[in-house]
């Protein structure tokens, strides 16, 4: 038995190395609110894969996602989701995340939930503090990709272990 | 949507949308009735229950590296490193969860963290087997030929005769001894044990690599048709096997070997470069998928695809100069056959066979056999000859 482990791991680690492959990515984006400084319009889309691995999306168990389980999951989701993700004023007043709307966004590595949120801050802010920590703790190899639209100006960041908490100016 | 085969291509890439139908399929995913999914589920119920226990965490940590290594999915990969980080982290380490970590560093080509691991856990545990051949992986990876030899004795030593032989047997066919390669690992596969699937299949997938080195086509498709009758999904064997497949001018077949694979990006690479080759319908689409899986990956940070890059700039983008940019930066981290083979290519395609000299001298060094890359090195030193003779 302890020879057939060792079997096994041996095979794996010798023929792992040329092997490369797609890793888990979400993709945030904000865009402050025309003519507000308390409110922005956010979009998070995060891949069903990945959403399966935690949630189980797929109920039936054969394989496939289909749109009426991630229907049906649609709460669990959000509920997960925003439990990693916390934004801040520069008072450290906690801004709300309101939830709007969740639809289907295609990357070229497959089918992502989309979902479209409100973030409306205490108070206007001139900077923001934003922490996110989706997937870490099961996968920290995952990264958010991270846009903020201010007016004309565009700021990106990639959200990791190590780079988790980030300033932002609306 | 289409529906399942091909879940990543989709008409277009479009706005977020909402699904017409409560039935449509939107992704594919593991399935709950495949036998390593139960499997991988019920070691997490087991290492969710003993958290404290380092057995459950290693067995749940390897089941996860052999399945991302079998589907081609890095996020299992991930998945692993979450499981056993508290024991890496941990001082002393235990050897055993520095050796797992090791390998999934090596499956990022993060290969210099991964031999820093390796040295620490065997300075541990000096007569860990599979350390000794995880380090002499690395070196054979990098070239380092050596260093592989000395590392595939210790690994004979530490876990068995068997072992050593494979390990010895795969490292000869990079030294110009591709005939004594495959008489090696055919005897390694001859004696191994017959349940041992993953083991058999890597030996057969090493033997028609061996076969191929010295151009015995019909041999190396035994072999790889032999690997892949005991690991049908095997994301290395298919893709080394949809290689030997493209450069025999059988692309159809890749197209049937991969159809179902489209999740791995270098199983993805194959798809569009068989595409491109039929001059297929879906060919631009293929091309302009795979430079998004691209970006997508630029923009994480990672960058351990410099084969798959080179090959694509070359052949999909007709970009020789860039090709030749990431095959040379690949160079410095990876020094296997089809390395060298990229930045050959790319320098003969530029028209820059200076670029090549570092290739060259390796290839003249080791003595590689084979018979792909020995007339291309010939072309360009030849160039270079023809060159030096010219300017003096």
């Amino acid at each position: 038995m302890r020879r057939r482990a060792l079997i096994s791991l041996t095979a794996a680690a010798l023929t792992s190395v040329a092997a490369a492959h797609s890793a888990s990515d979400a993709y945030l984006t904000l865009t402050g609110a025309a003519g507000s400084r308390t409110l922005l319009h956010g979009q998070w889309d995060i891949a069903l894969r990945d959403l399966d691995f935690v949630l189980q999306v797929d109920d039936d168990g054969d394989g496939r996602i289909t749109w009426g389980e991630t229907k049906r999951h649609r709460a669990d989701i959000e509920r997960y989701a925003y439990a990693h993700l916390r934004i801040a004023d520069d008072a450290g007043g906690t801004c709300t995340i309101k939830p709007t709307a969740q639809m289907i966004d295609d990357h070229a590595d497959g089918a992502y939930a989309a979902l479209f949120f409100d973030v409306a801050c205490p108070q206007a802010t001139k900077q923001i503090d934003l922490h996110y920590d989706l997937f870490f703790a099961v996968d920290p190899s995952h990264r958010g990709i991270f846009v903020m639209h201010a007016g004309d100006s565009i700021a990106t960041s990639v959200l990791s272990p190590q780079n988790a908490s980030i300033k932002l100016a609306p | 949507m289409a529906r399942g085969a091909q879940p990543a291509l989709t008409p277009a890439f479009r706005a977020p949308y909402t699904p017409g139908a409560d039935s449509d399929v939107l992704q594919e995913v593991p399935s709950g009735t495949d036998p390593a999914v139960i499997d991988m589920r019920r070691l997490r119920r087991q290492f969710d229950a003993t958290p404290q226990d380092l057995a459950a965490a290693l067995q749940l940590a390897g089941a996860y590296v052999d399945y991302s290594r079998q589907i081609g999915d890095a996020h299992y990969a991930g998945y692993a490193e979450a499981v056993i980080a508290p024991w890496v982290s941990r001082t002393p380490a235990p050897a055993a969860a520095l050796v797992t970590q090791a390998t999934i560093l090596q499956y990022r080509h993060q290969f210099a963290e991964a031999r820093e691991l390796l040295q620490a856990a065997l300075k541990r545990d000096s007569r860990n087997p599979q350390a000794w051949l995880t380090l002499a992986t690395l070196d054979m990876v990098q070239g380092n030929y050596a260093a592989a030899g000395k590392n595939c004795a210790h690994a004979a030593e530490t876990a068995g005769f068997e072992l050593g032989l494979a390990c010895t047997g795969n490292l000869r066919s990079y030294l110009g001894q591709a005939r004594q390669s495959l008489t090696m690992l055919q005897q390694a596969a001859a004696t191994a044990d017959k349940s041992a699937a993953a083991y058999q299949a890597w030996l057969q997938g090493l033997i028609a690599e061996s076969a191929e080195r010295l151009g015995d086509w019909p041999l190396a498709e035994t072999h790889y048709r032999a690997a892949l009758k005991l690991l049908p999904q095997d994301n290395f064997l298919l893709v080394a096997y949809a290689d030997f497949l493209l450069d025999r001018g059988r692309a159809k077949e890749v197209l049937a070997l991969l159809a179902e694979h489209t999740q791995s990006d270098t199983a993805f690479l194959r798809l569009a470069l068989a595409q491109a080759e039929l001059r297929g319908a879906d060919a631009a689409r293929y091309t302009w998928i795979m430079a998004a899986r691209f970006e997508a990956l630029a923009l994480r940070g990672s960058d351990y695809f410099g084969r798959e890059q080179a090959r694509f700039a070359l052949q999909l983008q007709h970009d020789p100069q860039r090709s030749l940019e990431m095959a040379q930066r690949n160079w410095q981290l990876q020094r296997a056959p089809w390395d060298a083979r990229v930045l050959l290519e790319a320098a003969d395609a530029a028209h820059q066979p200076r670029a090549a000299l570092d290739v060259l001298a390796f290839l003249q060094q080791t003595k590689l056999e084979d018979p792909i890359i020995e007339p291309l090195a010939q072309k360009l030193r030849a160039q270079l000859n023809s060159a030096a003779g010219g300017g003096s």
